[in-house]
């Protein structure tokens, strides 16, 4: 059984027959028609699969599943959009989904480090911080520092942790964190965020791992 | 729906005090039909107002600016039970040669009717539909839906685009500004400040509305989700809204 999470940027597959995990970038996806889903959650995956799955629903039970915890909060910071669920008694208390100003999360990002070159594994975080108002006003305000002196890499780190702020205050301000998503594999990001609070990176394939349990509790024992 | 030809109209927006109302129609006749001109009727942009205008606000714009031969007059809801854009939009009309009367709907005239389609049983759309009807015929229906509990909540105006209304089950009551129009009081801060506190509700305006205020307040308060949207809903805040009907 194949299973994709098919975000706006990058796509995510599974297969359950093999156990093997796939990333592609969506670009990729929908020029291949090969592929096909049967299950899928995801921005881009409503034509691509027998089932589909709604993509908060699917990060609520891929947290579930990968968190013993009674009382946690998740985030997922992915290509446009970010979302957030936080629950009790491993009950969804509160959550919320951050879809008018997607540009400023991971795609704005990857525009950015692609366009400055900039590597994530070693970029270090920023103490100072730019106001991402949305992903337009921040690059502009990055270029805006470049070329008033400030350089390339301390600019996109102070963006980043412009990002972090928002996304913190999105969750509420939690002491503790669990971030599923692309950020997940950003050092950066994740150290930025250390300085706010305790964050604990998932992975990308949480949304996957929903399906997964999803199928698991229909009985088809993926 | 506007009625095809070119009969005279009335045309109202907002919730305009009731004796108002029946003062137009008792002067220019009752046989002049009564438009709700915040509704999109289909009526094409105007192109006076800033695209960053709350769609309903554009809807009155856009209606007054189609409808302005047929208008014998705009009965204008300017006070708080409407917004400022309210205000300023009838500024804008009067200056344009429209005849326009204005209404500020006082607390005196507050009335305290049943909230029998807000705590009904029965589809959103035309529930929102009977209380918006009741604005200019505030007769008892005879099919009044029955009572339930709420399972959900639905907080706002009537929203432009209906779509998000078909995610919610039939067990969903009405809070907000809605409310306030089917208990008679417009205005009334408290009553549309209240909802249900065990009941998970999804707090809605139009993008650009004031009442974003109110809504994020709320939603922060109960632990609902505030949605707004400009023109039409997109898939991504059905998407948001049938996560949370869903997972509460």
């Amino acid at each position: 059984m194949l299973l994709g999470d098919c975000g706006s940027t990058w796509t995510k597959m599974l297969d359950t027959g093999t156990g093997r995990y796939e990333i592609i970038q969506t670009r990729e996806m929908v020029r291949r028609t090969d592929i096909f889903f049967d299950i899928a959650t995801g921005h881009s995956a409503r034509k691509r699969c027998d089932l589909f799955r709604n993509e908060l629903i699917s990060l609520a039970q891929g947290a579930l599943s990968l968190v013993e915890t009674d009382d946690f909060s998740i985030i997922d910071v992915g290509g446009r959009d970010v979302k957030f669920v936080e629950f009790e008694k491993r009950k969804v208390k509160r959550l919320d989904w951050n879809l008018a100003c997607g540009s400023s999360t991971g795609a704005t990002i990857e525009l950015l480090g692609s366009y400055y070159e900039v590597d994530f594994t070693d970029l270090d975080p920023s103490e100072r911080w730019i106001n991402v108002t949305c992903g337009v006003f921040g690059m502009e305000k990055v270029l805006e520092h470049v070329s008033t002196g400030t350089g390339a890499e301390e600019a996109v780190a102070m963006f980043l942790h412009g990002m972090v702020r928002n996304v913190y205050d999105f969750a509420g301000r939690p002491p503790v964190i669990y971030l599923s998503g692309g950020f997940c594999e950003n050092n950066c990001f994740l150290k930025t965020f250390d300085s706010y609070c305790n964050v604990i990176p998932l992975g990308r394939m949480v949304p996957l791992e929903g399906l997964r349990s999803e199928e698991r509790l229909s009985g088809n024992n993926v | 729906m506007i009625p095809i030809g070119d009969s005279r109209l009335i045309g109202y927006y907002g919730f305009p005090r009731r004796c108002l109302i029946a003062g137009v129609r008792e002067d220019l006749g009752p046989d002049l039909e009564l438009v709700d001109l915040d509704i999109d009727h289909g009526a094409p942009d105007s192109g006076l107002l800033p695209v960053t205008t709350c769609r309903i606000i554009s809807n009155i714009m856009n209606n007054a600016i189609l409808l302005k031969d047929r208008l014998e007059v705009i009965i204008a809801a300017v006070g708080e039970g409407k917004c400022d854009r309210g205000r300023n939009i009838s500024f804008l009309l009067k200056g344009m040669g429209l005849s326009v009367i204005e209404s500020r709907f006082c607390e005196e005239e507050w009335e305290d009717r049943e909230l029998v389609f807000s705590t009904g049983m029965g589809t959103l759309a035309g529930r929102i539909d009977r209380i918006m009807a009741s604005v200019t015929d505030p007769s008892i229906s005879s099919d009044q839906p029955p009572k339930c509990l709420p399972t959900h909540g639905f907080w706002g105006v009537p929203p432009n685009d209906y779509r998000i209304l078909d995610l919610f089950p039939p067990t969903t009551h009405l809070y907000g500004w809605i409310r306030c129009v089917e208990a008679g009081r417009p205005s009334d801060m408290a009553l549309e400040s209240f909802v249900d506190k065990q009941v998970p509700t999804v707090f809605f305006t139009q993008s650009f509305c004031a009442k974003q205020d109110l809504a994020h307040y709320l939603a922060e308060k109960y632990g609902g989700i505030a949605v707004d949207c400009h023109r039409e809903i997109n898939d991504s805040i059905l998407a948001k809204v049938e996560a949370f009907i869903a997972l509460s």
